[in-house]
């Protein structure tokens, strides 16, 4: 029973005018999203392996000089993309491109691609996940406000009642029809979509993409789901079809344009993000003064001679066997890190707060739990950014120590590293957050998005079971 | 006839609690946004505050330390980065400048871009990309999604108050059956649709200008201050004839004698053409009409041209010093291993070099920009956005005028503190209340409101456009289903 009704709800959408128009438009303006993400991701990723690979060449290739210019010099490291980006863009637009790993300072990412676009990049941007998040609910909408109001109206819905049909059976076939409609749509999508990442990435990132993008797809039909279940439950318990209408539209409008802003400022209200400036002041005061306040930057320093003088059992610093200039420049690098982690730790920490809250806000509205977790599962989300942030960091510890001992090694106060030593530092590899901790970072965005999932559903087949006749 | 019109559908829209729900919500939601671009304008003057009180005391320590060197009460020991006489320190940390762009007078209303760009700069001798790219902290979650300002309410959420309230203005009284009982009275339809957009656009739009004036007051803009009394008349002008444009489209909506209930969906339809559909594809178009070259090459540029500039060396400052005689130290000889002298040389080359690099992103944003402007006329969203973040000073236009004053600005100080460098001298403290000092000056508002105006016609023209195919469908309307 359950099929034949599905299948008479399918046949009656796809004949139908509105849907063949609504589903031609969303469908090509996927089809053209998926194209320009993946050219988009094809041109990106090329572009930074190359910069990769040149940056190396010009570490390597720097002339003879001293180890500590050659730190200064330093290395880029540039973010890359991630195959599934092509889907989801995710916060790659509003993060800077590449870092600059250089002595004594932990930089930030400069040039964020959303400063080099103009004002209508931030209206909506033409990607895969902004169709699949905003434009396919309406869709969904449009096919079932009428789906039980419409039929009442039309006085069908007693006849069906009255041949014995259970409602429950009713709503679950119509829930059925609707997404198969759906699928019409979905299923092409899906398959140039993997055809896409096929193309996009190798052997190696297909293997770790394909689970990604598995997941990824279960999402969105869940978030359909979903959607599908407030339909048909706003459309049983209307009073007419046009208030079902009303209602659900409602409902789009406040989730995907109001709910998404009005988080971000709540998260602005109840966790601040302190200025740039007051940032950098606690920075450089915790360098120059000491984290504890009273041990400044000179006081570490002779404290630190007098500790390996002691060890070497020596008077000078001439008498040693090392150069202490290497010894004290680690030094410093070292208590530069424990600064910066202190700080880069409790922003970041304070931003994947203000993210948890976007996830929380996901009770309210579920786009900013299926938005969360397509970014996570996209690789574009912050706390995946904040992973490759930390690896350039251990990146440019390892460069800078490298160049420390090399100056301590030479007592020579003319001494040049050689391409040996430039030579000796492993080439920046990075490796991606691996999938279970992607999820561990959508815990509230899952968490929400079941709650929504099992509420909409016991509502569509509680107010289908109890509707008005 | 029109004031019994006016009279009575008063009355009708009087007795219905939803319209009345509906608009109280907007005007809170408008409260809200209010409040949150306050709050950004505030975190903004704050910011700036401190960034001139840390000017001023590391000014003051800096002026105090040179005093007691030149009378002698103090003996310097550092080494040259540290030296308070040196040139170079001073103009490269000790002694720089911020250049701020403060908030404009009607900020509050539109976050606009403000969020994405820097208010301020900390200008030294450095090349410019050594501090252009200082971002004010946010997260990029929060910038993706952007901000919930009195502008947004405008953009997106009034169009849909408007539809609410429109969508179904004769289409209602057809379906009910009073249409054909109305129009038995001597009254045209035209005149009828007059009066009820009449009475429901006089409640809105008044509704929407008086909270645009109320925050701008409320937000201590003084009108009779420069030119914010103009910016905000032209503010309520875009508010007011962008309402009007969905009044239009609703009207020629229900022109087309269909049922309230597909007036509805089309009206929606057409408000998400609009509002996300061709924004969508209009940066789609232009981001591949008009591409920006990817930073990663700029920033492969700039390290190339550095490389090769340091391998150079001691040459180029040889050279330097040859192509300008005029910076030859007066009394005492080139020390040609002083870092600040090399470095400073490398820095001049370095800037030559990628000059035209950087004008090629100049350009093509320019380009980018540009189209926008042209083809932002296919959506009336677009324009009023664009038309309210100009007018609060939150935009593109301001920020690149910004941009100009601090290129100004930094060569005036390179301009100071490089000929300085090369002839060796040293910097006293009375060098120091004679630095450039960075004042911003405002966009000429003649500028903003010939924009301004462009947006206005803009929004002018589909409105007379609409009711104008409108004005003869009513003459046929179908008066029973």
């Amino acid at each position: 029973m359950i099929a034949r009704i599905a299948r008479k709800e399918f046949t009656e959408m796809v004949r139908d005018g509105r849907f063949r128009g609504g589903a031609l438009i969303v469908l090509v303006l996927l089809l053209s999203a998926l194209l320009m993400g993946w050219k988009h991701y094809s041109d990106v990723s090329a572009q930074h392996t190359a910069a990769q690979r040149a940056t190396r060449e010009q570490w390597l290739k720097q002339e003879p000089k001293n180890p500590h210019s050659a730190a200064h010099y330093g290395v880029y490291a540039f973010k890359p993309k991630l195959p599934l980006s092509f889907v989801d863009q995710g916060v790659d637009d509003y993060v800077g491109v590449a870092v600059w790993l250089e002595a004594h300072k932990q930089n930030d990412f400069r040039y964020r691609p959303a400063q080099d676009a103009t004002a209508v990049q931030r209206f909506s941007e033409l990607t895969a996940a902004t169709v699949l998040q905003l434009l396919l609910p309406l869709l969904i909408i449009l096919l079932g406000f009428s789906t039980f109001a419409g039929e009442r109206e039309q006085g069908t819905l007693k006849q069906l009642v009255s041949l014995g049909v259970a409602k429950r059976d009713l709503a679950l076939g119509k829930a059925l029809g609707v997404l198969a409609a759906l699928a019409v749509l979905l299923v092409p999508a899906t398959v140039i979509g993997l055809g896409a990442l096929a193309l996009a990435s190798g052997p190696e990132s297909l293997a770790m993409s394909t689970p990604r993008l598995g997941l990824l797809a279960l999402s969105y039909l869940g978030y359909y789901t979903l959607f599908i279940a407030v339909a048909l439950a706003v459309s049983a318990w209307a009073k007419s079809s046009r208030f079902a209408l009303v209602a659900l539209l409602g409902f789009w409008i406040l989730q995907s344009l109001v709910a998404p802003r009005v988080a971000t400022d709540l998260t602005r209200w109840l966790y601040p993000t302190p200025s740039a400036l007051e940032f950098a002041k606690s920075v450089s005061d915790d360098i120059a003064k000491g984290m504890d306040g009273h041990s400044s930057q000179d006081e570490r320093t002779q404290a630190l001679e007098r500790s390996v003088l002691k060890q070497y059992g020596a008077k000078k610093l001439e008498d040693l066997p090392i150069n202490f200039a290497g010894v004290a420049l680690q030094a410093s690098e070292e208590y530069g890190y424990r600064v910066y982690d202190k700080h880069f730790g409790a922003l970041w920490d304070r931003f994947e707060r203000q993210n948890t809250l976007h996830q929380v806000g996901a009770i309210f509205a579920p786009l900013l739990a299926i938005r969360s977790l397509s970014m996570g599962l996209s690789g574009t989300d912050f706390a995946q950014h904040r992973h490759f942030a930390t690896a350039a960091e251990s990146y440019r510890r390892v460069m800078i120590k490298a160049m420390n001992d090399d100056v301590t090694l030479h007592k020579d106060a003319d001494h040049k590293a050689t391409s040996e030593v430039y030579r000796s530092l492993p080439d920046f590899e990075y490796a991606p957050l691996p999938l279970p901790s992607v999820l561990a970072a959508q815990v509230w965005s899952l968490v929400c998005f079941g709650v929504w999932l099992i509420g909409s559903t016991l509502a569509a087949l509680y107010a289908a079971t109890r509707m008005e006749v | 006839m029109l004031r019994s019109i006016l009279k009575y559908e008063w009355r009708n829209l009087v007795a219905d609690k939803a319209i009345w729900v509906v608009t109280g919500l907007f005007a809170l939601l408008i409260g809200y946004g209010l409040l949150n671009g306050f709050a950004w304008v505030r975190f903004q003057n704050a910011t700036l505050a401190t960034a001139r009180s840390e000017e001023v005391t590391r000014f003051n320590k800096l002026k105090a330390s040179l005093t007691a060197i030149e009378q002698g009460q103090e003996k310097f020991t550092g080494d040259a980065f540290a030296d308070p006489r040196q040139a170079r320190t001073v103009g490269n940390n000790k002694g720089t400048r911020y250049a701020a762009m403060p908030p404009g007078a009607l900020a509050p209303l539109a976050v606009g871009q403000s969020d994405l760009y820097p208010y301020y700069f900390k200008v030294s001798t450095l090349n410019k990309q050594t501090f252009l790219y200082n971002n004010e902290l946010e997260n990029p979650t929060n910038l993706l999604v952007g901000r919930f300002d009195f502008a947004f309410v405008i953009v997106y959420l009034y169009p849909l108050l408007i539809l609410a309230l429109s969508y179904n203005l004769i289409s209602a009284e057809r379906d009910e059956g009073t249409l054909a009982m109305l129009l038995a009275q001597p009254v045209a339809l035209r005149q009828i649709v007059l009066g009820k957009i009449l009475l429901r656009g006089g409640i809105v739009l008044a509704l929407a200008v008086v909270c645009s004036l109320l925050g701008a007051v409320l937000s201590g803009a003084n009108l009779l201050e420069g030119d914010t009394a103009l910016r905000l008349g032209l503010w309520c002008a875009v508010v007011l004839f962008y309402g009007a444009f969905w009044f239009a489209l609703a009207a020629a909506v229900n022109a087309l004698g269909k049922s309230s209930a597909t007036n509805a969906v089309g009206l929606v339809g057409l408000w998400l053409v609009f509002v996300v559909v061709i924004p969508a594809a209009l940066n789609v178009t232009v981001t591949s009409l008009s591409p920006v070259p990817s930073r990663v090459e700029l920033i492969q540029a700039i390290r190339e041209a550095s490389s090769a500039a340091t391998a150079q060396g001691n040459q180029l400052l040889a050279r330097y010093y040859e192509d300008h005689p005029e910076l030859l130290p007066k009394n005492t000889k080139v020390d040609t291993s002083s870092f600040a002298l090399r470095s400073t040389a490398v820095r001049e080359t370095v800037d030559k070099a990628i000059a035209p690099v950087m004008a090629r992103y100049d350009r093509q944003l320019l380009g980018q920009q540009n189209l926008v402007e042209r083809y932002r006329f296919l959506s009336p969203a677009i324009v009023a956005q664009e038309a309210l973040s100009d007018l609060a000073g939150t935009g593109l236009d301001r920020y690149r005028h910004f941009l100009g004053e601090v290129d100004k600005f930094h060569r005036g100080w390179q301009g100071f503190f490089v000929p300085l460098i090369f002839r060796q001298q040293s910097i006293t403290a009375a060098d120091i209340d004679r630095l450039p000092i960075f004042r911003f000056q405002e966009e000429p508002v003649g500028a903003v409101a010939g924009r301004v105006a462009g947006g206005l016609l803009g929004l002018v023209l589909p409105v007379v456009f609409l009711v104008w195919i409108a004005l003869p469908r009513f003459k046929h309307y179908p008066v029973t289903a």
